[in-house]
């Protein structure tokens, strides 16, 4: 009989609740199940509102990307609508949802993953000390850094839509208000702050010298470059994971989905009346092949989720949410749906998006190693650059008397859709309304496509894939596990069931 | 003196804790240091391994560990049934360790308005109440009669997110052991005395009633875009979001986000009125008298209001 020990680990440094029951044999994770332990109704708490209530319930999902949130809701009004949405308020946006994913990813990259280098599982590392002066929670010297510079970055937001997180300033056909030609340059010094920041702490270098690296071999070059790049957050965290290995495990299944970013095609032409090459398509990528999207492709499964069943996918227009919670005994094991895609799992956020847009660095390293939770936290770290471009373009021309707002009168009844990618990546919102009320609102996070159950034909979230083969060296300790899960930076608490069948 | 803090997540979106990380002056880890407050847990941000946070829980609940601060974000989720089932921790309802937790603590915050009026999650099928009220109706999770052991209700800190300095100042007054005077919704006075109108850049266009019909104007919020901000207590136009605005300066109508009967049932960016005049009046006043008041004001109002060349 093989010796059988659960042990529950609650993970923390995760947003919102997650539990992953694991088998382990060998020391090594041959099964995994992730489960979503809180239900919150969100999708039923809208049905039979007022047709603009998505804009301030909606936002409220989720703390860290109400903005995006705010942003799909009110696409999705303005597809109902018809209307078209000024260029100047297009800007304005995007430029709150870009501040937006900017400060969550350099709090999820030193709040959250790299304090797992601290553990004791690597006091031996000849890099541990240096680990422990940085990232120690609330005393290392880069936690010290982010908590400042993310909050000081957040103003822009604020100037914009008044305050962050929770605001509902995007209303369909535009913005409430456009700021003023003083606080769109207290914008540009705000966001010049944070960028010297960026190129002196994060990269070590200037963001020119940083989009010079367009290989894993240019990487490689850089890194021996300066001791400044060597040094840098980005530097250490590259030398400290490939230390540890993190470039070999949390592979998954090698599926990628990617709604676009906020728009910058749209945004750049309105700026310079040109599109520019740096657009961020919508796309389903396999392999080396990349589908443009199709969103009549995407389908919600409840197989193994806690809710009523219905056979195989049903898209998100046809899906309702009825709980039905059979505790822990059926095959349901989760509160959160399936997302599947051509009928398959994809991984979303912002690797996704890098291999989607074609970045060459992104794709010369998956040549290299494939998926792996060092890369997939190294796109998140690196975003940062490409995002601070983008908002100088926004910047670049102050609407002075723009117009920022285009009535769209009483949303009539219809069907609308908003689809973008928010920080953790693809998320969609799906609204019907009738009679002047919401008749059906569906939502899908992105953490819904990472961090889903199995679907109708049994095969595993992308999260739970990459799970698969991890090897866990002390399972009272099994830091690999959180390396994984974090890299996808799960919007979930999550607690962990190890099952250890050696 | 250390003063140790706890800091639960309920049903909520963990937008109070994001919230909280944005707070100046002082920012978090300087008010930890000059508080010495010590951060038992925090499941955002704390670095220790499950096996030490499970001891740590058993020890809080038998006692052997002081706690002094429990800080509760979200709602707590009674559903499906009472079972507490939809919201998990351990595989146990979330609940109960609340309710263990609130017993031993010396304070008991409510961080947000779901955990202190029940919120999002109080109007859904998660059965959500907040700690001590649900709603407007007193009692909520912990039962009207609940005092913590330091001799306080549950110290609400409503609003969607709460605001990070009226934390701040709440977890100073109790490291400094200072008196903190309660409104009848058990907020302190000093955040939650004033209305969210008060500061409010369109003061003027709300005095003279020179209304906002449609998004992007310059006028009052109130009267037809459903603003809350003469009804609702809160301090976001004294003290600012970010240390910079608030949603009423840039045509955003406030939702009552701190009011318990938070998210309304009736629409937003709409004011339900009785001849042009709102349902809800600002509040403690008598419509006759509002009526005479605001058609006189209506009359007296300036060319540049009226033509709306003074900016908000």
């Amino acid at each position: 009989m093989p010796q059988k020990k659960t042990v529950q680990l609650p993970m923390n440094r995760v947003e919102g609740d997650l539990e992953v029951r694991l088998d382990i044999s060998d020391g090594m994770v041959t099964d995994a199940w992730c489960s979503g332990i809180m239900y919150r109704g969100f999708e039923n708490i809208l049905i039979g509102r007022g047709p603009l209530d998505g804009l301030v319930i909606t936002p409220r999902i989720c703390g860290i990307c109400g903005t995006a949130h705010l942003m799909a809701a009110a696409q999705a009004l303005e597809m109902i609508s018809d209307v078209v949405v000024p260029p100047e308020a297009i800007r304005l946006r995007n430029l709150a949802l870009m501040v937006e994913k900017i400060q969550s990813d350099m709090r999820h990259g030193f709040l959250f993953f790299t304090p797992d280098f601290v553990n004791p599982r690597y006091k031996d590392e000849p890099l541990f000390e240096e680990a422990v002066r940085r990232y120690t929670p609330f005393k290392g010297e880069t936690v010290i850094q982010v908590i400042e510079h993310t909050k000081k970055i957040i103003e822009i937001i604020a100037i914009i839509g008044g305050q962050w997180p929770h605001s509902s300033y995007m209303v369909p056909g535009g913005v409430t208000a456009a700021p003023s030609s003083g606080e769109l340059l207290q914008c540009r010094y705000l966001l010049k702050r944070f960028k010297d920041w960026y190129e002196r702490r994060i990269l070590g270098c200037s963001l020119e010298r940083w989009f010079q690296v367009k290989s894993a071999s240019d990487l490689d070059h850089w890194l021996e470059e300066e001791k400044s790049h060597r040094d840098s957050e980005l530097g250490f965290y590259i030398r400290f994971a490939r230390r540890i290995g993190l470039d070999k495990i949390g592979q998954g299944h090698g599926n990628f989905i990617s709604f676009g970013l906020f728009e910058s095609i749209r945004c750049a032409a309105a700026t310079t009346g040109q599109a520019t090459g740096d657009s961020r398509p919508a796309g389903f990528a396999q392999g080396d092949l990349i589908l443009e999207l199709n969103p009549e492709n995407i389908t919600e499964h409840v197989s193994h989720s806690w809710f009523t069943d219905q056979p195989g996918g049903q898209h998100p227009f046809d899906s309702d949410t009825r709980p039905y919670a059979t505790g822990q005994e059926s095959q349901k094991y989760s509160w959160a749906k399936a997302p599947r895609y051509n009928n398959l799992p994809a991984e979303t956020g912002p690797l996704a998006e890098a291999i989607i847009s074609g970045d060459p660095l992104v794709k010369s390293l998956l040549q290299r190693n494939g998926p792996n939770v060092m890369l997939r936290e190294l796109a998140r770290l690196i975003r940062s650059a490409e995002l601070i471009a983008g908002m100088e373009l926004c910047l670049m021309r102050t609407p002075e008397d723009a117009v920022f707002y285009q009535p769209p009168g009483p949303i009539p009844d219809g069907r609308g859709f908003g689809l973008l990618d928010a920080t953790r990546g693809a998320l969609s919102h799906w609204v019907i309304i009738e009679d002047g009320k919401i008749k059906r609102y569906q939502i899908i996070t992105p953490t819904a496509w990472n961090a889903s159950p199995r679907d109708a034909n049994g095969t595993r979230g992308p999260c739970e894939e990459a799970l698969i083969g991890t090897k866990v060296q002390d399972i009272s300790n099994p830091v690999e596990v959180g390396h994984v899960i974090r890299s996808f930076d799960a919007c979930l608490f999550c607690t962990v069931h190890v099952i250890d069948l050696s | 003196m250390t003063t140790s803090l706890y800091w639960m997540h309920c049903g909520g979106c963990g937008g109070d804790t994001i919230s909280f990380l944005n707070a100046e002056s002082p920012d978090i880890i300087e008010l930890f240091d000059i508080m010495d407050i010590e951060l038992l847990w925090h499941p955002s941000l704390s670095n220790g391994s499950h096996l030490h946070h499970q001891a740590l829980v058993d020890r809080m609940v038998s006692g052997e560990q002081s706690l002094d601060i429990l800080c509760v974000e979200g709602a707590v989720i009674r559903g499906p049934s009472g079972t507490g089932m939809y919201d998990t921790f351990l595989g146990k309802p979330k609940k109960d360790l609340v309710a263990n937790l609130a017993k031993r603590a010396q304070f008991v915050i409510a961080v947000g308005t779901c955990a202190s009026f029940g919120g999002v999650a109080g109007v859904g099928e998660v059965e959500g109440t907040g700690l001590q009220f649900s709603k407007r109706q007193k009692g909520g999770f912990l039962g009207q009669d609940f005092l913590a052991a330091g001799g306080l209700p549950v110290i609400n800190l409503p609003g969607c997110p709460c605001h990070p300095d009226v934390l701040l100042a709440m977890i100073m007054a109790i490291g400094s052991e200072k008196s903190i005077p309660l409104t009848k919704n058990n907020s302190p006075v000093e955040w939650y005395g004033m209305l969210v109108h008060q500061g409010c850049t369109r003061n003027e266009y709300h005095e003279y009633r020179v209304e906002e019909e449609g998004f992007g104007e310059r006028g009052c919020l109130f009267f037809h875009l459903g603003c809350h901000g003469p009804l609702a207590y809160g301090p976001c136009n004294k003290t600012l979001w970010n240390k910079r605005n608030s949603k009423t300066r840039v045509g955003v109508p406030c939702f009552g986000c701190t009011q318990p009967d938070f998210p309304q049932p009736y629409p937003f960016f709409e004011t339900r009125n009785i001849e042009g005049i709102p349902l809800e009046l600002p509040d403690g006043i008598d419509r006759a008298h509002y009526m005479a008041y605001k058609g006189l004001a209506a009359a007296a109002a300036p060319q540049r209001l009226k033509q709306r060349k003074t900016i908000v």
